[in-house]
């Protein structure tokens, strides 16, 4: 079994009542990079998460190459020269969500926890909308992170056209968990 | 530097060019599956970037997020292929059904619970 997938399972506890574990293998996740020279966007469609509504924790695992650029230099750079996938192949995320009541139908909640992007870990606080219809849950949000915060390195002649500062959205929808 | 770019194959994230593209590995859902369970590394070197075949039976059929999905069975538990499948083939998508052999040629991004495929054309089989 793969490294991240046990991870993930660990993260959860793979013994604890499946019943309040949920799983989402096609979350989606965006990127935008801003600035007067180009924008660059990305989407990833194929993002794995779990959710454990007991403990309240969220893992999120994704593969850096499965991210769509619209053209397909963005696609060689952003893997070969920033991300370097063949070295730093996944990005994950392991965070609590703070004061989440599993029964409420709609909720916005901060979410803390370790995002791990380059091979790099950084401690951030998401902010989240969590919906619960009829027992199916699905979380959204948006946020912010630096470059630099990742030891992502940009030649300077590409400076100006990666924004310091990367939005990132994301969209998980939720199933029950069996295994 | 521009030798390097032209020297690249371009396929990577362009559909229209995987179409008339060989495969260079062909391979059972089954096996793929197992392969990147019992040695991710190994696999992902040998199969990530590539554009490989798979045969398998449809487990899923999904419309999320506004993409066309299909995905494969495996006997390893619920892991299974999850194949992005490109805009241009939505007839067949909606004429697959549930257990239901097919073969699929995309570009294979490595593995998370499931092997992700992208960019995938269906080539339809008949069930045995």
């Amino acid at each position: 079994m793969n490294k991240t997938l046990l991870l993930l399972l660990f993260f959860l506890g793979s013994f604890a009542a499946k019943e309040n574990q949920f799983i989402a293998r096609q979350g989606q996740i965006s990127f935008f990079s801003y600035t007067s020279v180009e924008n660059i966007e990305a989407k990833n469609n194929q993002v794995l998460s779990f959710l454990d509504i007991d403990k309240k924790e969220i893992a999120i695992s994704m593969l850096m190459r499965a991210f769509v650029f619209k053209k397909d230099l963005m696609y060689e750079h952003f893997n070969e020269s920033y991300i370097e996938s063949d070295i730093f192949p996944k990005a994950s995320f392991l965070g609590k969500i703070i004061d989440f009541n599993p029964l409420e139908e709609e909720q916005t909640k901060m979410v803390f926890g370790k995002l791990t992007i380059h091979g790099i870990s950084k401690e951030v606080e998401i902010k989240s909308t969590i919906k619960n219809t009829n027992g199916n849950y699905s979380i959204s949000g948006d946020f912010e992170v630096m470059v630099k915060d990742f030891d992502i390195k940009i030649p300077p002649v590409l400076a100006s056209n990666i924004a310091k500062s990367i939005s990132i959205k994301f969209n998980f929808k939720y199933q029950p968990y069996e295994d | 530097m521009c030798v390097f770019y032209f020297a690249r194959p371009l396929f990577v994230n362009s559909p229209k060019n995987i179409e008339n593209s060989a495969s260079e590995v062909a391979i059972h859902s089954d096996e793929l599956v197992f392969n990147f369970i019992s040695d991710e590394e190994k696999y992902n070197k040998l199969y990530a970037g590539k554009i490989i075949e798979v045969v398998g039976f449809v487990k899923e059929i999904s419309y999320l997020n506004n993409t066309n999905t299909v995905i494969l069975y495996s006997k390893n538990g619920t892991s299974g292929v999850i194949c992005d499948i490109l805009p241009n083939q939505k007839e067949k998508i909606e004429s697959l059904k549930t257990h239901q052999k097919i073969k699929v040629k995309g570009i294979c991004k490595g593995f998370l619970k499931d092997v992700i495929l992208l960019n995938c054309y269906i080539d339809l089989q008949p069930n045995e």
